[in-house]
């Protein structure tokens, strides 16, 4: 039996990704060892399927590199993983600024809570934020009643590091609910574009891991294709909270200008 | 009479509640101020003086007493003072 991979990068801390909480096992036959096929393609990329859509592109070979991620070819149950990029086109701080305020949005009605557990600045001058999300799935309320209201949440945990010098951002955000079924991982990271600075592009990473159980295959497309919706739902979001504070700072430049004249005035104006 | 209205609508934007009931109006106050200090000094490369620090104490202690109220299972960090990282073995 293989011992436990040490010195692997850690899923649940903050510096990287790593090994899971169902350790090591069946998946590690199922996932073999990425290696480069005989036409240089990712072997492990034909194996999982390559679930870019759009104009992301599937970079599972290109984005992560065997020695990064030693124990995807362990397996420990069964893991998919799955990257995407975006770009908006958008400066970085105002894309960054609406990731800070990304909640509440149309597109992610299920998300009715975001708490701060914690926000500091380190020595080298990065933003570390620590969240709470909790999402409401809007369970039928018989099962609400069986299960107790209060249970209906469940609660992702997420950090993010602001380097406002090297202009970037790094969000990773783990399940911390039904862990013993399912992690899912996701990582972003929102920088300028090389080529052009009033753009920002934005690499998504997601790990998802299922303990124990193995999946049919449909119901694992079913997840890579609710994951694909899911991140262009949150690009979506992102868009719309950009939107929204473009519009915000447009009318509070206006009203100081003295093109609007805010109700108080208007109804003093019709006083006389 | 309508534009008024549109007017304050368009101010007073919906915001997030807070995992414990009793907190939410301390995270929007606490949100509020975050959000206009990261935009216009952190961003810019200003990081001295977070005006928000006040704000942000008393809205802690509300939520990790929800946190422990409700038994959610936050791991890896504590809550005073920097995020400190779970030993390995306990993972």
């Amino acid at each position: 039996m293989r011992p436990a991979l040490r010195g692997g990068v850690s899923l649940r801390r903050a510096q990287g990704w790593g090994k899971t909480r169902a350790g090591i096992g069946r998946g590690a036959a199922r996932l073999g060892v990425p290696r480069v096929g005989p036409d240089g393609a990712c072997a492990l990329r034909r194996r999982l399927g390559c679930w870019g859509r759009g104009r992301g592109r599937c970079s599972f070979c290109a984005s992560l590199s065997p020695g990064a991620y030693p124990d995807i070819a362990q397996g420990a149950g069964t893991m998919k993983i799955w990257t995407s990029e975006h770009v908006f086109d958008h400066p970085w701080e105002t894309v960054t600024t609406a990731a800070m305020q990304k909640y509440p949005n149309p597109m992610n009605p299920s998300v009715v809570g975001v708490d701060v557990l914690d926000r500091h600045i380190d020595p080298s001058g990065k933003l570390h934020s620590h969240r709470l999300l909790s999402t409401e799935w809007g369970l039928p309320s018989i099962v609400k009643s069986l299960i107790g209201a209060a249970r209906t949440k469940t609660y992702v945990q997420e950090h993010s590091v602001v380097d406002p010098v090297e202009k970037t951002m790094e969000l990773k955000s783990t399940n911390i609910s039904f862990t013993n079924m399912v992690s899912v991982d996701e990582r972003l990271i929102y920088k300028p574009h090389p080529q052009d600075p009033e753009k920002t592009v934005l690499t998504q990473e997601a790990i998802i891991t299922v303990k124990g159980v193995s999946l049919s295959s449909y119901l694992e497309g079913l997840m890579a294709s609710t994951i694909s919706s899911n991140a262009s739902k949150g690009r979506e979001a992102m868009e719309w909270v950009i939107h929204k504070l473009n519009a915000e700072i447009e009318e509070l430049t206006a009203s100081a200008r003295g093109t609007i004249r805010t109700p108080m005035a208007a109804a003093a104006f019709a006083e006389k | 009479m309508t534009s008024e209205c549109a007017v304050v609508a368009a101010a007073t934007t919906v915001a997030m509640n807070s995992v414990g009931e009793a907190c939410t109006d301390m995270k929007r106050e606490y949100d509020q101020c975050f959000n206009r200090w990261f935009a216009e000094k952190f961003l810019k490369g200003d990081s001295s003086g977070d005006p928000c620090t006040d704000l942000f104490k008393r809205y802690q202690q509300c939520v990790q007493k929800a946190i422990k109220e409700k038994e959610i299972p936050i791991e890896g960090l504590e809550f005073m003072g920097h995020g400190k990282e779970k030993p390995e073995n306990s993972s």
